[in-house]
């Protein structure tokens, strides 16, 4: 049954792509642990990203018009596949309510202090919920909107802070051990680029599924080199500060001072943030959503948006003790619990779909 | 608080069921109400000061445990 009648176009799929991959770095910066390596760890975690991004838009390749959750039926059968379903459709919950407790975190931390985080919550909920229930189409043509608008304050903010920028703070390059790069860039290449996993349950809905790696792959490196932007700036400004601080890129642009006029313009990211966080959390809440009415083989996926968003923001209030567990589970847990669902489901369908000789030429052919 | 709560959570049931049975939409209605249950009972034990496990603080020290992180 087809539960999408929106289609996007390749151009409208990049566009997403970026936006979902800055909401991870418009937050934190990712692999800001490798210190002033931090650029060489995004590298090779881009290049490991490229890899994961291969195996599932191959996958996708083979069944251009199916989202995994129909896939793994395919491929597995109705009992197992629908059990592997639940897997990534946990996946997908997990990850969105985990996105938002940061969300919530960085806002009551940095911003609104004495704001309950239920408040915060409810509020991105109920935006994108709003923005999930008009469909794929509409969160296409919005994230072009937001991707423009970011782009546009990340290049502001860089050259506002041209001036506190000290190459030094870039040297010695290499200074770090190599299995702890090698850590680092890994935890880049899940969190954001193996994320973009999460695309199994979109790309069903675009058109021209032969372009489909050329077109991920393009927007995971422009969305790279933004984030090599962003962190090299936050090192040359910060130095070793970078390092201690949780959300470098807030404390960066505190520093822009233009003669008294320009003051406190941290308050940009705060913006950016959200605008980000919005489209990454309702591409995932999207495919939590139309993951669910699938495997229930149900109409529309519409009536599951509100209980779901409700379930996610208790899920995103009650994830973490406290702001120290977040960190660990980003930077340590999440770097492992992440491949099962974003390189072993993917390779594993994408192997036994092959075995079993899947899916079959007169379908292809048709 | 409670209160609030509830009032929101029939608010979203009487807009929701009624559509879902004037379609016939059983199944939709079923997957619906589970979840607008699990909701229901999980928000009332938030805003009743029950401390609900923070699942991933237990994934992670899982991973971290399983593994000697």
């Amino acid at each position: 049954m087809l539960l999408e009648k929106g289609r996007i176009s390749n151009f409208q799929l990049l566009i997403l792509i970026m936006g979902f991959v800055s909401g991870t770095f418009s937050l934190m910066t990712p692999g800001q642990d490798a210190g002033h390596d931090a650029w060489v760890a995004i590298v090779l975690g881009l290049m490991e990203g490229l890899c994961i991004a291969w195996i599932f838009t191959n996958l996708s390749r083979k069944f251009p018009d199916k989202t995994i959750i129909e896939i793994n039926t395919l491929v597995y059968g109705r009992y197992l596949g629908k059990c592997i379903s639940i897997l990534f459709i946990w996946y997908l919950f997990h990850i969105s309510a985990i996105v938002l407790s940061i969300f919530s975190t960085f806002l009551n931390v940095e911003i609104y202090h004495f704001t309950p985080k239920a408040v915060i919550l409810l509020c991105m909920m109920l935006v994108c919920a709003s923005t999930v229930n008009r469909g794929i189409e509409v969160l296409a043509r919005l994230s072009l909107i937001l991707v423009i608008i970011s782009i546009t304050l990340i290049c502001l903010e860089t050259l506002l802070l041209i001036t506190h920028m000290d190459l030094k703070n870039l040297l010695p390059v290499m200074d770090i051990p190599v299995n702890k790069l090698l850590w680092v860039s890994h935890s880049v290449a899940t969190n954001p680029f193996g994320e973009v996993v999460v695309f199994l349950m979109v790309f069903a809905f675009v058109d021209h599924p032969k372009k489909r790696f050329s077109t991920v792959a393009l927007a995971m490196i422009t969305a790279g080199s933004f984030l090599l932007i962003i962190i090299a700036r936050n090192s040359m400004v910060l130095g070793q500060a970078a390092l201690t601080s949780n959300f470098p890129t807030y404390l960066a642009v505190h520093m822009i001072d233009l003669g008294d006029i320009l003051t406190r313009a941290e308050v940009v990211v705060a913006i950016d943030s959200i605008i980000m966080v919005l489209v990454k959390v309702s591409v995932l809440f999207y495919g939590t959503v139309m993951g669910v009415a699938q495997l229930f083989d149900l109409h529309s996926y519409r009536p599951l948006i509100l209980p779901i968003g409700i379930l996610m923001v208790i899920f995103a209030m009650t994830n973490f003790g406290n702001m120290i567990e977040m960190f660990a589970f980003v930077n340590k847990g999440h770097v492992l619990y992440a491949v099962p669902f974003q390189i072993g489901i993917p390779l594993i369908t994408l192997i036994v779909a092959r075995l079993r000789g899947l899916p079959p030429k007169w379908e292809v052919e048709n | 608080m409670i209160a609030l709560l509830v009032i929101g959570f029939v608010i979203l049931a009487g807009w929701q069921i009624p559509y879902l049975v004037r379609k016939r939409w059983w199944r939709e209605l079923i997957v619906f109400s589970a979840l607008w249950s699990a909701g229901f009972i999980l928000s009332v034990m938030l805003s009743m000061g029950i401390t609900l496990p923070p699942i991933t603080t237990i994934i992670n020290k899982s991973i971290t445990g399983l593994l000697g992180m």
